[in-house]
């Protein structure tokens, strides 16, 4: 038999193999422990798309009482995660600049610092309001303080990178011209960094916009407790509605968020 | 006369190991204008940044404007840094900023508290900075952002700031490294004349020998983190560069007018 002409060298070859093969092992193994059958679903389709057909469909609209308060909510549950955000991107940006080791004036804490905000990021946002939810008990409060626990981490990190991406150079000769670190941050960081920390907020007020609803759902308030009492007293074709307005929210604020981030890079 | 910076047997080791000042003493007078000369490594750079301490030294002592700048901190060490301007070969600008506000960052060290921050310089420090950037040729460009500037101009808007602060001491790194031939030309030709006219001692840190021999009253010359030569230009003769660079001036590319003048010289003999 005619040898072939390899287009990569014989390791590479067998590191490709063994990996694929690895990843077929892997799958099997973790579908066989969770114990989940594929053909389940396949048998149970019929009633599934019953309650999809039956129960959701067609969307109805509740009594104009009670639309004026779904329209209500998704306003607040909007309104939640932006003053969410905004409270937490003012707390991120004064606790990432000692983060970042090239800029804080101490660049031996910006490791604790980091390591303060990745704990905080990953406990999840659901987590926190559950948490919350007990001490302080249902409202957009819980829903308030989640969010901000969860979009601080996240921008501290993200202010963080932000910062040391930038070239270290305008904050050399900031020092050498004597000024002070607050000047050095108003005059350096600031200019350099504020169309990075704009575009990083927006991201989290898009992100923080779909958790809402989640987290309204455990106590959160908002849309998503409204929701929840909908699906709760099996009215389920005024839910289906809720569920294409919250559709409708999302991809509302990921246009207007996205137009203006591109604007900003610009 | 009181030399406005004297360094006294100063060493340097990084952490990695390498000495980039090996007992290095010199002193400087008002209004000399020096060239430090040496290849890369050769701690150019870090005998600079020891000057206004962007980088500490690990003995020896810095003495700018008569005080130890190696044991200050904070205020006062600040307040030592607004005495020595400083110039970047990458020109360390704030791209976002306006020409006129890289301008005024001159004046941050001198500034305190709120005002500091929020920039609030004085009209008298506006002015000056207007009148100052008008003499460098960017009397159109105060308003244009520093990253829509050419490189020479962007060097031009680092000199203004330098000269903001008043200083007694101007460091240039590398001022004309990224710079074309004609650039270049005018950069060294500003910094010859503002600092003759305040009388301010300048160094500059110079890849060029050519430009080195003509435009400095005095020449260091680095190899390996010491001082191999110290004198006038006319005393940098071939024996010296060739010590200097450890190689021998034929493998050197000089440059300059003056070489391509004896050239023909040659030719005509």
């Amino acid at each position: 038999m005619k040898n072939h002409v390899l287009q990569i060298s014989q390791t590479e070859k067998r590191v490709y193999e063994l990996f694929f093969s690895l990843v077929v092992v892997l799958f099997i193994l973790c579908t066989a422990y969770t114990q989940f059958n594929p053909m389940l679903l396949v048998q149970n389709s019929e009633n599934f798309w019953t309650f999809l057909s039956e129960d959701f469909f067609p969307p109805t609209l509740p009594g104009a009482a009670n639309l004026t308060n779904i329209i209500n909510s998704v306003f607040v549950t909007v309104a939640m995660a932006i003053s969410a955000t905004t409270v937490a991107a003012v707390l991120a940006f004064f606790v990432s600049l000692f983060s970042s080791e090239s800029v804080s004036p101490v660049p031996r804490l910006a490791k604790f610092v980091r390591a303060f905000a990745t704990f905080l990021r990953n406990i999840p946002a659901l987590v926190w309001a559950f948490i919350l939810f007990s001490s302080l008990g249902i409202g957009t409060g819980v829903g308030f303080v989640a969010l901000s626990i969860t979009s601080f981490a996240f921008m501290v990190r993200a202010f963080a990178e932000t910062m040391e991406d930038i070239s270290q150079d305008c904050l050399e000769s900031l020092q050498a011209v004597g000024a002070s670190f607050p000047q050095r941050v108003a005059h350096g960081v600031i200019p350099s960094c504020i169309s990075g920390f704009l575009s990083w907020f927006l991201y989290c007020v898009e992100v923080n916009v779909r958790a809402s609803t989640i987290v309204g759902m455990v106590g959160g308030g908002g849309i998503g407790l409204v929701l929840f009492s909908y699906i709760k007293s099996f009215k389920y074709h005024i839910a289906f509605s809720i569920i294409l307005l919250i559709a409708v929210m999302v991809i509302a604020v990921d246009l207007v968020s996205g137009y203006l981030r591109r604007e900003l890079n610009k | 006369m009181e030399p406005i910076l004297k360094f006294d047997h100063v060493i340097k080791h990084y952490p990695n190991g390498i000495h980039a000042l090996q007992d290095v003493s010199f002193s400087v007078l008002p209004g000399e204008f020096i060239s430090v000369i040496g290849p890369s490594g050769s701690g150019k750079s870090t005998l600079l940044r020891a000057i206004n301490k962007l980088i500490s030294v690990s003995s020896g002592q810095v003495l700018v404007d008569g005080t130890n700048i190696s044991t200050q901190s904070g205020r006062v060490l600040r307040v030592t840094r607004c005495k020595v301007g400083m110039i970047f070969q990458n020109y360390n600008l704030v791209y976002r900023l306006s020409v006129l506000q890289n301008a005024l960052h001159g004046r941050l060290g001198h500034m305190k508290g709120a005002k500091g921050i929020f920039g609030l310089y004085t009209e008298e420090d506006k002015e000056k900075a207007l009148t100052l950037l008008e003499e460098l040729g960017l009397g159109s460009f105060c308003y244009n952002r520093a990253s829509d500037l050419s490189g020479g101009q962007k060097q031009r808007v680092g000199i203004a700031r330098a000269i903001m602060q008043d200083p007694k001491l101007l460091l240039c790194d590398e001022p004309i490294a990224s710079l074309d031939p004609s650039s270049a030309k005018t950069i060294m030709d500003i910094l010859r004349d503002v600092t003759q006219k305040q009388n301010i001692a300048c160094i500059v840190n110079l890849h060029q020998v050519d430009v080195a021999i003509k435009y400095s009253t005095r020449i260091i010359g680095l190899c390996k983190g010491s001082i191999v030569f110290d004198g006038i230009p006319d005393q940098l003769t071939d024996d010296v560069i060739e010590k200097i660079y450890g190689i021998s001036k034929e493998n050197l590319v000089i440059g300059g007018s003056e070489n391509e003048e004896s050239c023909i010289a040659d030719f005509a003999n």
